[in-house]
């Protein structure tokens, strides 16, 4: 096993890989920008060392300043959690090649399930379903005989696409020869490329995908599926496992997908295989590879009891997978809420600051990842997610009470964050049912506004009476509080000698 | 006599009055007074007793913004400028001196020194998160100097622009 691991990551996955290290008896060093001097990583961590100004292209994303520190501290792996450097098959080689291990699949797997096209092929190949579609031609006849055979609605997407530009819905062939023209002209101005191909378009799809695992002695398991169709611009934000989508006939089938896919590209370490799924038909197709820890792993533990990251670990030091797939089993129900710092009712702008207050909540069933705690700032350099809030249910109902209660208790205060959101989405009859699929926070959800209402009584009541507390035990030599309350005639400042609060006077 | 809070609520005011009443208090809210008992609060935890109910709320503050987190909400409230005086110079001040509202990177300054500007014209762009923020014309007037270019990284509350 390995003496010593660096962590290429920050926030809570830094968090959760270095508490999985030290369980193990593992020493960790963490990499800080300027902007995470003080995060809760760094304290955590047994070395920690500034890699660079806060910037990520000069810090978490600086291979090389990573990798002179993992020199420098004498370490013998590095782990990428997600994000920054984790999907950089460039990185992982250079990590090999400067003598490391890297915490994840070979570099090899890592380029061939990177792209899309290739992803495509070998998925393919592996018999693997994936959305049918037809990119051999560019000939409008082509495409629109291709577009028959597929069968409407199809859509137009651009070769060197992403972020929807030159994607196109065409319902009907009539449409077909207008939506190619211009979506190549859109393609042509955003991508210097007018390429297009078709894809059959898959009507209120549900995204579910697997935890899958290798060795190096061709062994693979999965670990069963998350439905993840609960997004927001693309970006996941419930997650749950079991799926209320699959039966276990379903289920069984992907799973074999997802195990004959690792075995098709020699797949080592944790991986996951996204698919889509057509509710109608109850068709499964590939979608795309994640060659890492997903930020959605916490669910897949609670329910099969295996702690992902440490069989990262174990698998990387050379170890076989410690179980076969009949020995897995999913028990019982998890959901995962991520915890965003952004302000629902200003369009989901990041809200950033001090977090003056956390209070989590804990007890039975409810687990918390976070990557900050009283006192840490949220900044303006990195992803806003700061924290996931994951529980354990009996069953659906049980879970769904779970998260209903743990949502209500946790405080965040300084930050506004997307909790009232999360809250409202739980609630909602459509998700309650399980029948929510990708499209559906932007159809329920898309002038969502948290309710406004006046604070009750006892909100106010407490207010006051912490200022007129915390004044009186404060005392005088409190600038910050003496400089405000002193333009008000009616603060108890200049009272505070004539009351007694059942604390000692500070004067 | 008695200590009075006043939080703005929308755009309304609530008063709040304590009065010590031997191990309690009575707080009064827009004239409804409640019995409570309440101790010095610990680590942001403030204990409060209303008849047989007790209850536990959270509390922070940052300059005038008070947070109270309690019986499963979080509330954010507003104390008003204290002064009247104060207030006028303060927003005074804050129409002529603009500044960031958040930390973020300047993408672009729109202005500059001598510009004439309407109000609500952008003057800078400001992304923070990969979002795009404009820092706008209070009123309309002259440009008289501007702090901040293109590529910098900015703090809450530094000054962007100054107007004459």
């Amino acid at each position: 096993m390995f003496q010593k691991i660096l962590i290429a990551n920050r926030g809570e996955v830094a968090v959760r890989l270095i508490r999985a290290c030290q369980e193990m008896g593992i020493r960790t060093v963490a990499v800080y920008s300027d902007a995470d001097a003080h995060a809760l990583h760094t304290m955590l961590a047994d070395e920690s060392v500034r890699i660079g100004p806060p910037a990520p292209a000069a810090s978490y994303l600086c291979g090389d300043c990573i990798l002179d520190t993992a020199r420098r501290l004498g370490c013998d792996a590095l782990h990428p959690g997600y994000g920054f450097l984790s999907e950089n098959a460039d990185f992982a080689a250079a990590v090999q090649a400067a003598g490391f291990t890297w915490i994840g699949p070979d570099p090899a797997a890592m380029r061939t399930m990177g792209s899309k096209t290739s992803a495509r092929a070998a998925m393919q190949a592996a018999g693997v379903p994936v959305v049918p579609g037809y990119q051999a031609s560019q000939q409008d006849a082509d495409l629109l005989a291709a577009a028959a055979a597929i069968g409407y609605p199809v859509l137009v997407k651009a070769t060197a696409g992403g972020g929807g530009k030159g994607m196109r819905t065409v319902t009907r062939p009539a449409d077909l020869p207008d939506a190619l023209a211009s979506a190549r002209r859109e393609a042509q101005n955003a991508f210097g490329n007018p390429q297009i191909y078709l894809e059959k378009l898959i009507a209120s799809p549900r995204h579910i995908e697997f935890q899958v695992f290798g060795d190096r002695f061709g062994n693979a398991i999965h670990f069963f599926e998350r439905e993840c169709s609960v997004q927001r611009r693309h970006q996941k934000i419930i997650e749950e496992t079991p799926s209320p989508l699959l039966d276990a006939e379903l289920r069984r089938r992907m799973g074999e997908a997802a195990l004959a896919a690792v075995h098709a590209v020699g797949y080592v370490n944790a991986g996951t295989l996204e698919f889509l799924v057509d509710p109608a038909s109850r068709a499964f197709y590939f979608l795309e590879m994640n060659t890492r820890l997903q930020v959605e792993h916490p669910i897949t533990e609670q329910v099969t009891g295996v702690d992902l990251v440490k069989l990262q670990l174990r698998v990387a030091a050379g170890e076989p997978l410690p179980f076969r797939q009949e020995q897995v089993s999913q028990r019982r129900h998890a959901i995962e809420c991520r915890i965003y710092a952004e302000d629902p009712a200003n369009g989901f702008l990041p809200s950033i600051g001090k977090v003056l207050r956390a209070v989590e909540p804990g007890g039975p069933g409810v687990r918390v990842d976070a990557g900050i705690t009283t006192g840490d700032e949220v900044t303006v350099h990195y992803d806003p997610m700061i924290a996931k809030l994951i529980v354990l249910g009996e069953d659906r109902t049980d879970a769904l009470r779970k998260m209903d209660w743990a949502l209500s208790h946790y405080v965040l205060l300084g930050v506004v964050t997307n909790i009232p959101f999360l809250h409202a989405v739980i609630n909602h009859p459509v998700f309650r049912r399980g029948e929510a699929a990708t499209d559906f926070i932007d159809r329920e959800f898309a002038r969502w506004q948290p309710p406004v209402a006046d604070p009750p009584d006892l909100v106010l009541a407490a207010a006051a009476l912490a200022e007129l507390l915390e004044g009186a035990a404060l005392g005088s030599t409190s600038v910050a509080v003496g400089a405000e309350a002193r333009g008000d005639p009616a603060s108890p400042w200049h009272q505070v000698n004539g009351f007694r609060m059942g604390v000692e006077a500070t004067r | 006599m008695n200590p009075e809070y006043t939080y703005q609520v929308g755009d309304r005011i609530k008063t709040v009055r304590i009065e010590r009443d031997g191990e309690g208090f009575v707080v009064t809210v827009d004239g409804r007074a409640y019995d409570i008992r309440a101790e010095r609060p610990e680590h942001g935890r403030l204990n409060l007793q209303v008849g047989d109910r007790r209850l536990r709320a959270v509390v922070a503050r940052d300059g005038l913004r008070r947070y109270v987190a309690m019986a499963g909400e979080t509330w954010t409230l507003e104390r008003p400028q204290a002064q009247t005086k104060r207030r006028g110079a303060a927003a005074d001040r804050a129409q002529k001196r603009l500044e960031a509202v958040m930390p973020g990177l300047v993408l672009d300054v729109l202005v500059q020194p001598g510009d004439a500007v309407e109000q609500g014209q952008s003057l800078v762009l400001l992304s923070a998160m990969k979002m795009e923020l404009r820092v706008a014309a209070a009123t309309a007037g002259v440009v008289k100097a501007v702090h901040c270019a293109a590529g910098e990284v900015v703090e809450r509350g530094q000054v962007l622009v100054e107007m004459e």
